[in-house]
């Protein structure tokens, strides 16, 4: 019997080791891969093939979803600011979306249930919230610590607590995305050990919850990205508008 | 894609406050515990560090509740106005 974690663990394909780092190809690195193959892949397929004023199949999705990622966008930073950053949103959500989908398929791999690759994602949007408010604001960009209309005697107060805020936005990021996949993959593969071990007449049960759930694991995927690049935005959004 | 927007919105709220309260709590105690090695202050960093993560929490979930509120309004004007 299998643990229901098993399928969580990485196995290195391809030992590279330089210079002490362990630069391994593994599955976790094959299955980014494969997500980052599918999205570019389509954009490129649909692009050449020659876009056309009345788009096909494939033209239709990737038209559809990007006009999604446009109007959130133009909705948390606004129409004018948010323009240039309609490329990033959007490659963030196609790329999370497809590696949430790409990890549905048995006996593939979800990277999104690292904390390490969540936490990658949330570190950098972090850190370029930070270079987008400074290079705004230059350092008034502090001022985003002071909430506007907070009497003097709070201030001292208020400081930390927005400092432990900000602090808390991208390990949110991360830990939400990260423990969903994480959650959904282990209730699949526990049911699916049940389904397994027991006596036929009482194994369907288990097995036909599994389909339930992977249906509801498809609506996570789709829901876990979109909360992503919201939150994002809101965040970039918050940063330019600075209260 | 405004037509679920009721369904969007209910389980953002849903997947968002709750991680909200939790990890600014967490990042709270996780400082003030960080504040009472550096200093040796024990226990008063942590016990600080928590009351402020939680402070810190709730004014996330607030400012979250208040956006999604807002945008609620918006889309109910945006209703009456088409």
């Amino acid at each position: 019997m299998e643990s229901p974690l098993h399928h969580f663990e990485v196995h290195t394909i391809i030992p590279i080791h330089i210079g002490g780092l362990d630069l391994s190809i593994n599955n976790a690195v094959v299955a980014m891969w494969v997500g980052l193959a599918i999205v570019a892949g389509s954009f490129m397929l649909a692009v050449s093939r020659g876009v056309s004023p009345i788009p096909g199949k494939l033209q239709s999705i990737l038209e559809i979803s990007l006009e999604f990622i446009r109007s959130m966008v133009y909705e948390f930073i606004g129409e004018d600011e948010g323009k240039k950053y309609v490329p990033f949103i959007a490659s963030l959500f196609l790329f999370i979306l497809a590696c949430n989908l790409i990890g549905l398929i048995p006996g593939s791999y979800t990277i999104t249930s690292q904390l390490a690759v969540t936490g990658a994602f949330a570190v950098g949007i972090f850190i370029l919230t930070l270079v987008i408010g400074f290079g705004k604001h230059g350092m008034h960009f502090l001022g985003i610590l002071v909430p506007p209309g907070v009497p003097k005697i709070m201030i001292p107060l208020m400081v930390p607590i927005e400092i432990i805020s900000m602090l808390a936005r991208p390990i949110s990021l991360a830990v939400r995305l990260f423990a969903n996949m994480t959650a959904g993959h282990t209730v699949l593969a526990v049911l699916f050990g049940l389904a397994m071990t027991g006596p036929l007449w009482l194994g369907w049960l288990p097995f036909s919850f599994t389909i339930v759930i992977n249906g509801l694991e498809i609506a996570i995927a789709f829901i876990q990205a979109y909360i992503f690049t919201t939150l994002t935005c809101v965040y970039i959004g918050d940063v330019i508008k600075l209260h | 894609m405004s037509e679920n927007n009721g369904f969007r919105q209910g389980m953002q709220i849903a997947f968002r406050l709750g991680t909200e309260l939790t990890v600014a709590t967490f990042i709270g105690a996780m400082l003030g515990y960080g504040v009472d090695r550096f200093f040796g202050v024990r226990p008063w960093g942590l016990a600080v560090g928590v009351i402020l993560g939680g402070a810190a929490g709730s004014l996330n979930v607030y400012r979250a509740a208040m956006l999604l509120t807002t945008e609620d309004q918006n889309t109910k004007e945006d209703d009456d106005n088409s």
